[in-house]
């Protein structure tokens, strides 16, 4: 499992300047398969390469935790509700267009 | 069918799935009216097109498919948002600082960080700027929760493009969100924005 970093240690890791020990590539390789490494797709070995990766680099490491920020939002986002007066005015308009055809 | 036959029937339909293609239409507009008006236009299509349901999807994968391409008929009148592709390279970070955008919701539960209407605001402009192709999976998949699978179904894609379009437009959110500056935030003025 990743080792998880704490807020301070992220705004370390931001104003020392993370040194990549490994290639940039890597992390490009990485950014590419993040939304299945979210979505639970990807092959086992391939998401323990990945976690590998995001415990040795916090850049990416802060990058996958604003991603799985970005869809909790999504999937918990609030919508307002139809009133019952809409509703009913909504399927009187529905059946009248329905019969002016 | 004889008339009263499809009129019980469409009421069923109706009582059991208007919320539901209310909310994915208010997702999609953005806003009430418009949302309204998709539902409308959605449930006089299906009316019409009732006798021809063969049952070979589920009924609610029917009713998302008739709102989306009722949606994309209407964004075109309306001469929405021009539809662009998203590339994945302009979302790859070149410099530190770009990995380091943030979404200042540590500690708190989606739903208390979603308590922040401005974080709401710059969430729900986020996902209006999106092309709206990009927009439409993202909506699906991410906020109606159905499978890549069914969004294909809806959207007449494989699953390889319908993940593909997720990325970037999950990748276009996060962006969008960070570059509002709620990203940026400095601790004590992470917590004065979510108090």
């Amino acid at each position: 499992m990743a080792k998880r970093h704490t807020s301070g240690q992220r705004a370390r890791a931001s104003t020392t300047g993370h040194q990549h020990d490994h290639g940039k590539s890597r992390c490009l390789g990485i950014l590419r398969q993040l939304s299945a490494y979210i979505d639970d797709e990807l092959a086992g070995d391939i998401c323990r390469e990945i976690r590998r990766h995001l415990g040795a680099c916090p850049n990416c490491e802060v990058f996958v935790a604003s991603l799985r920020q970005t869809v909790s939002l999504c999937r918990h986002s609030p919508v307002p509700s139809l009133s019952t007066v809409d509703r009913a005015l909504m399927r009187q308009k529905i059946l009248k267009a329905a019969q002016i055809r | 069918m004889t008339p009263s036959q499809t009129g019980k029937a469409f009421d069923k339909l109706y009582r059991d799935h208007v919320d539901l293609i209310y909310r994915f239409a208010h997702r999609l507009c953005g806003e009430p009216e418009a949302a309204k008006d998709l539902v409308q236009d959605t449930f006089l299509n299906a009316y019409r097109g009732f006798e021809r349901f063969r049952g070979d999807a589920q009924i609610s994968t029917w009713l998302y498919t008739i709102a989306s391409r009722a949606c994309l008929r209407m964004r075109r009148k309306r001469k929405g948002a021009p539809d662009r592709e998203l590339s994945l390279e302009e979302f790859i970070p070149t410099s530190d600082g770009e990995f380091h955008l943030q979404i200042p919701i540590d500690g708190l539960s989606p739903e208390e960080a979603l308590q922040n209407k401005e974080l709401r605001r710059a969430l729900d402009a986020a996902i209006d700027q999106l092309p709206k192709k990009y927009k439409m999976v993202l909506v699906l998949r991410d906020m109606e929760g159905l499978s890549a699978k069914e969004v294909g179904t809806i959207m007449g894609l494989n699953e390889r493009a319908v993940k593909s379009r997720l990325h970037r437009a999950r990748l276009f959110v996060r962006r969008q969100l960070s570059a509002q500056g709620l990203g940026q935030a400095e601790p004590d003025h992470e917590h004065a924005l979510l108090g």
